[in-house]
């Protein structure tokens, strides 16, 4: 689970760098007529900061158990 | 867009943003019954000043629940300073709130566009407004054969799963379609979950709050959008009645739902829906 965590962490951060800088435009409202997609961008963002939040919970419980 | 027509329009964003009778479906119906041919809703002006709008009733909802909003965000970063969950009541209603927002989240930025593009004409709009009424009344016949049934009785919102939060935040989704109610849709979700009708309401509203805020937030661009003409002094004052209308429906509808529920909602919108979509097909609305 904590590993789960930190990958869906990089995942979304990556994934919300490249709808910033425009390189993807799945999904998007204007596509490839709008460079930078802002919304997607603060989403992905917003859940790579909750799977580091989940990560934190994970650590924690384990470092508790042992 | 006339200084009545902002004036309207922020009065029924203000009180169809809470009640449970969707404020896009009549942001959408009323223009077209009173025949408002030059508002146009993709113009950046009308957009700007919808963000007002929506930024007004974000913050009406703020203010009624500041205490209760206080106590949580305390509640959520101590829990993630602690790094682990305690029983304490305002950190579990926190995270249940943060897990229940995700979805609409995820879905409204991937869909909202696609949604609105292919339902955001009258007669979409008065269709699924009827059948949020529908929606309101199932809802209502469904939870009452549950207590029946199972005798299950109600439980505060603190012990809904996260499970059930994430249902009660997809079902807030639906409220993409343009007549489908956010309130509405949530406050059925929260009732089928053992909710009752008080914690049902404080319940979606509270989940309501980051979105709509959010929502705002995203699309501030629009008041600063080179082609977009905003009448200040306009735009402010269709923002302040939007929260003063959204401040007192809310202290209004938290009353109404101590000891009423949603059935004269539900026949509000399925009248108003069927009514506006015969007028739709006979070519009534513009």
């Amino acid at each position: 689970m904590k590993l789960l965590a930190l990958a869906l962490a990089v995942i979304f951060f990556v994934l919300g760098a490249l709808y910033g800088l425009g390189t993807i435009n799945f999904l998007t409202k204007s596509g490839t007529t709008h460079a930078h997609h802002v919304s997607h961008l603060v989403v992905c963002w917003v859940l790579a900061l909750l799977s580091l939040v989940w990560y934190r919970f994970q650590s924690s419980a384990e470092s508790t158990r042992r | 867009m006339t200084d009545l027509q902002a004036l309207v329009l922020a009065l029924l964003q203000g009180v169809s943003e809470l009640f449970p009778v969707s404020s896009l479906g009549h942001i959408i119906l009323v223009p077209s019954l009173l025949h408002w041919t030059n508002i146009h809703r993709a113009d950046p002006t009308f957009l700007a000043f919808v963000v007002l709008l929506h930024l007004g009733t974000a913050l009406a909802l703020i203010v009624y629940y500041r205490k209760r909003w206080l106590a949580i965000v305390r509640a959520l970063i101590a829990s993630v300073i602690r790094g682990r969950l305690s029983p304490d009541r305002d950190e579990r209603i926190g995270w249940l709130l943060v897990v229940g927002t995700i979805p609409v989240g995820v879905l409204g930025v991937l869909f909202e566009a696609p949604v609105r593009a292919l339902f955001g004409s009258p007669a979409p709009a008065a269709i699924f407004l009827a059948l949020n009424g529908l929606v309101m009344f199932g809802g209502e016949a469904l939870r009452r054969r549950q207590m029946a049934d199972s005798g299950r009785v109600d439980r505060p919102i603190e012990h809904l799963s996260f499970a059930q939060s994430v249902l009660v935040g997809f079902a807030q989704s639906f409220a993409l379609l343009p007549g489908i109610s956010r309130s509405g849709a949530s406050m059925v979700a929260g009732l089928l979950c053992d909710l009752d009708h008080e914690d049902a309401a404080e319940f979606s509203f509270l989940l309501a709050t980051p979105v709509i805020f959010a929502a705002a937030l995203l699309e501030s661009r629009y008041l600063i959008a080179p082609d977009a003409h905003v009448a200040l002094l306009q735009a402010l004052t269709g923002g302040l009645v939007a929260a003063i209308a959204a401040y007192l429906s809310v202290a209004f509808l938290m009353r109404y739902f101590k000891s009423n529920d949603l059935r004269p909602f539900g026949w509000y919108c399925l009248l108003v829906g069927v009514g506006c979509f015969i007028l739709s097909e006979r070519g009534l609305l513009t």
